[in-house]
């Protein structure tokens, strides 16, 4: 079934104009890209779903039900999880702060940073540091594990692999193929081939406006199709 | 009966004043900068005119000039504000306007406890070495100038044959003439290309930069400007007053007063300050004990008629006891509640909404109007 | 000339080395720290999470001073003795607190909440007009009751425990009850605010929301709703500050008592580094230390009574030049 349906957004910051009609659709399970050039709207369209920007015109589905209007709190009690572009881990807060705050209300915090430390093993050994002396990759994680003890049923995640070193890409290309295993994932990756790996299917936005869809496994990197989109 | 303005002696503290906050807002409304200090300048010219005539300061007489010594107010209080900026213009938002205030309450503890200053520092200075009365015209021709203050200030008889004023009067007109070539000399600088730098400051001061303006210089210049006009202002408030304390120069308090008349009349709009200022002092009158510009109580007196001022409200408390309670010299109430107001709904101050409603500066609108002008 | 101020600098300096006034003075810092950190506290937490530099926080230390003296006066008779008034104390710290966060809560979503989109100038402008009106209407009430009569208020001060009014002999120095007292209350506001901050589940949501409200609103939590009881939280221990300074001859239940504890607080948060807690903690030691041997440097050799508060100006420009962030601040977090 449709999870996840966004229509015709139009959104602004301020007085400019960034969305210019975004539709998408995600079903649940799936695991679906958003790629396109810089400041083109990718990250807008997240911020959109969660309404942190909410759209002026159009409407954002999740589950049937009409997202626009409401509070961002709202949506993420609903199951949509954030993973932002920089990460935005807490970094005054220690390691296992920042997972223990991502715990919604009615859950057992200490099993759900178990479960967050067994999947990211590296974690366990700097919970009681103070976030902002990990590394990139070790922040990256913590930031999955943070939007993974929600128990999100979608996943919004924002550059993944920015800034990091190949070997460390790799492991957070893993750990989002192992998240992807119970939860839907839309996902904004400048690293194509990246991107087409671990999508479904994926979207290319362009000037606020999806301008072309299709199946990740049935496109390459180099597809003319993309190319055109992408190249600067 | 109800007067619509105070009386002239509170309309010379609107003027001075007035004149205080629009050089608060000439750095505050149009650079974004907000200049929570900006009362060590007003007390530096008012402390500066004192500190001449009692013959405290080298090299100046007693007798100098008043019109001198206000245009060397400005430049002392200019020299300190290049010095405060200097520093506190690396700074951006609270920050800037908590260095400012740290600045001046130095200044004004220090001020405070100088016997230099006078023999009771606390209670501040008042004029006692000089003669000569503060006179404002052209210095060395004495036709052409008049006293101010209210017992020294010169009056006037007879003048074209019919027109005759008191030492108020006399001290209203010259405050005002200095206080409108102030005003002028602000709006000249805010016209200029300098003045739209400094808006262009505060609606993106990366975006200026960008652009090639070293915003730094462009700033300090700017508070510089407005420390000189505060410090005229604080001249003109020691040579009116002839005295005055900490309290009412130095303390950041003052500032405060020079803020919510900013706000009141318009922040960014050169003239809307001393609009305010005359929105809070007609306010103040209103409602104080005396009413001597024909306030509220007065009148109430005049038309309730004794029954009804003795009339009880509640638990033993008359209409009149009601009146003197809550009203009477609590002016600052009713202001705080018109800023509070001014603040959430009417954020562009009285002159800025009137502007935004006739699209334009009121003179030029009205002119425009009266001329027939289409736009 | 020279020679002779020299020698007398000398030999101050001499004096004040001795144990028994480093001592005192010590002890005299510790209990001007206490009370910086309790006017300061609120502040801070404030600021942390809402960026909003509260001008109205004076008042509110105000209001707490004068509704602590209007419960000690009614509650304790001439008669009581010291353990019950220091119950009643506790009791009314208690009411103070509840009161306070109360309007402090009002306040916020009354007016406050009107003004996140806009510039954050907007936000000092309301709140110090607020001060206006709460500083008017104390000066009403307290004229139309007839509370104070003199400029310190007889009654209130007359409610403390005859033996904080004692001087309390601890071998090398004697130290006044009040300072004592003052310290302890201090602290155990410290520990309180600290353990709720490091210990309590909200706690950590305030510390997430201070660092990036967005990111917590986006984990599902009510971040608006957080900024309500941050307010009322900040007003409450304004107030909790009030009361105790009712008792200190030095400060009393005043409606100046609005701005000249603001001031010091805004010193405090700001050495401290704005919003962290912690700053505000290591910063009210450093405001008390340094105003409690200027203060012996004025009583004893340097005839200049401003002597400490312009010390403390002093600092806080100090630091904006040096280490604008202040001590434990972030740059970028600082960067409201």
């Amino acid at each position: 079934m449709t999870l996840l349906q966004v229509e015709n957004a139009h959104t602004y910051y301020g007085e400019s104009h960034i969305l210019e009609g975004v539709s998408l659709e995600v079903e649940e399970g799936e695991v679906v890209a958003l790629v396109g050039r810089n400041g083109v709207g990718k990250t807008t369209t997240l911020r959109t779903i969660l309404q942190l920007t909410a759209p002026r015109e159009g409407t954002v589905r999740y589950r049937g039900e009409d997202l626009t209007g409401r509070e961002t709190h709202e949506v993420a009690d609903m199951g949509v999880g954030w993973i932002p572009e920089e990460r935005r881990i807490f970094t005054q807060l220690s390691v296992e702060e920042n997972v223990r705050v991502a715990v919604p209300k009615d859950r057992d915090a200490r099993e759900a940073i178990e479960q967050a430390f067994d999947t990211f093993p590296d974690l366990r050994e700097f919970a009681d540091r103070d976030a902002g002396t990990l590394s990139g990759g070790q922040q990256q994680m913590l930031a999955l594990a943070r939007g993974l003890v929600g128990e999100n049923d979608l996943l919004l995640v924002d550059e993944p692999s920015e800034g990091l070193a190949p070997l460390i890409v790799e492991r957070v290309a893993e750990a989002l193929s192992n998240a992807a295993e119970d939860t839907t994932l839309l996902l904004v990756e400048q690293n194509l081939p990246l991107a087409l790996d671990l999508a479904d299917r994926f979207y290319v936005i362009d000037n606020g406006q999806v301008v072309d869809e299709g199946d990740a496994d049935e496109t390459a990197a180099d597809d003319e199709r993309l190319r055109r989109y992408l190249s600067a | 009966m109800v007067t619509v303005l105070p009386d002239v002696e509170t309309m010379i503290t609107v003027l001075y004043f007035g004149l205080f906050a629009m050089s608060f807002d000439f750095i505050s409304g149009y650079t974004g900068y907000l200049s929570f200090g900006h009362a060590a300048f007003y007390g530096t010219g008012a402390y500066f005119v004192i500190l001449v005539a009692n013959g405290k300061i080298p090299m100046l007489g007693t007798g100098t000039p008043f019109i001198y010594l206000l245009v060397l107010a400005g430049l002392v209080a200019a020299v300190l504000a290049v010095l405060i900026g200097a520093v506190s213009f690396r700074l951006s938002g609270v920050y800037f306007a908590m260095i400012t205030l740290g600045f001046s309450q130095v200044l004004y503890v220090f001020v405070r406890d100088w016997d230099f200053v006078a023999s009771n520092p606390r209670d501040g200075p008042a004029v006692l070495g000089r003669t000569e009365p503060f006179s404002i015209g052209v210095p060395g021709v004495d036709s052409l100038n008049l006293a101010i203050g209210q017992l020294a200030g010169d009056s006037v008889e007879g003048l074209l044959g019919f027109l005759s004023f008191g030492t108020t009067e006399v001290s209203y007109y010259m405050i005002g003439l200095v206080v409108l070539a102030c005003y002028f000399a602000m709006q000249r600088i805010i016209h200029s290309p300098f003045g739209k730098v400094l808006v262009a400051i505060r609606e993106n001061e990366e975006r200026a930069e960008a652009v090639g303006y070293n915003t730094f210089w462009y700033k300090l210049g700017a508070f510089a400007v407005s420390a000189f006009f505060a410090a005229v202002a604080g001249g003109l408030f020691a040579g009116f007053q002839r005295s005055v304390s900490p309290e009412s120069s130095f303390y950041f308090l003052v500032t405060g007063d020079a803020l919510l008349a900013s706000i009141i009349g318009g922040f960014g709009t050169l003239a809307g300050p001393l609009y305010g200022w005359l929105f809070d002092e007609t306010v103040t009158e209103f409602l104080s004990k005396s009413g001597e510009g024909g306030g509220l109580l007065p009148y109430l007196r005049d038309h309730l008629g004794e029954a009804t001022m003795t009339t009880e409200l509640y638990n033993g408390l008359t209409i009149g006891q009601a009146i003197d309670t809550f009203l009477n010299g609590h002016a600052e109430l009713y202001v705080g509640v018109i800023f509070v107001l001014f603040v959430l709904f009417i954020p562009n101050g009285l002159l800025g909404t009137v502007r935004d409603r006739l699209g334009g500066p009121v003179g030029k609108q009205v002119a425009a109007r009266l001329r027939g002008d289409e736009k | 000339m020279m020679e002779i101020v020299l020698a007398g600098f000398i030999d101050a300096l001499g004096q004040f080395l001795r144990p028994e006034n480093l001592a005192s003075v010590l002890v005299d810092g510790l209990a001007k720290a206490a009370i910086y950190v309790m006017i300061a506290g609120g502040l801070t937490l404030i600021f942390g999470l809402m960026g909003v530099l509260n001008f109205a926080h004076g008042s509110m230390t105000m209001i707490g001073a004068y509704l602590g003296g209007l419960l000690m006066v009614f509650a304790v008779g001439g008669a009581s003795g010291g353990a019950t008034r220091l119950l009643v104390f506790f009791l009314t710290l208690a009411v103070t607190f509840a009161l306070l966060a109360g309007l402090g809560g009002v306040v916020e979503v009354g007016l406050i909440r009107r003004l996140y989109d806009r510039p954050p100038v907007y936000q000092i402008l309301l709140t110090f007009g607020l001060t206006l009106i709460l500083d008017e209407l104390v000066r009403i009430a307290v004229l139309f009751y007839g509370m104070q009569p003199t400029s310190d208020w007889q009654a209130a001060l007359g409610t403390k425990p005859w033996f904080l009014s004692e001087s309390v002999d601890l071998g090398l120095i004697s130290v006044s009850g009040l300072s004592l007292f003052e310290i302890v209350v201090g602290a155990a506001t410290v520990a309180g605010l600290w353990a709720f901050l490091t210990r309590t589940r909200y706690g950590l949501v305030i510390r997430a929301g201070s660092e990036d409200a967005e990111m917590t609103e986006a984990l599902g939590i009510d971040v608006r709703r957080v900024f309500t009881v941050v307010f009322a939280l900040g007003a409450g221990v304004a107030g909790v500050a009030g009361t105790l300074l009712m008792w200190d001859p030095a400060w009393g239940a005043s409606v100046p008592l609005a701005a000249d504890t603001l001031l010091p607080a805004f010193v405090v948060v700001i050495i401290g580094g704005l919003g962290t807690f912690r700053g505000t903690v290591v910063a009210a030691v450093i405001v008390g230390m340094a105003d409690s041997v200027t203060t012996w440097w004025f009583v004893n050799e340097i005839d200049f009574a401003s002597l400490p508060e312009m010390t403390i100006f002093l600092i806080l420009v100090a630091m904006l030049i040096l280490r604008p962030q202040g001590i434990f601040g972030v740059e970028e977090v600082g960067g409201h």
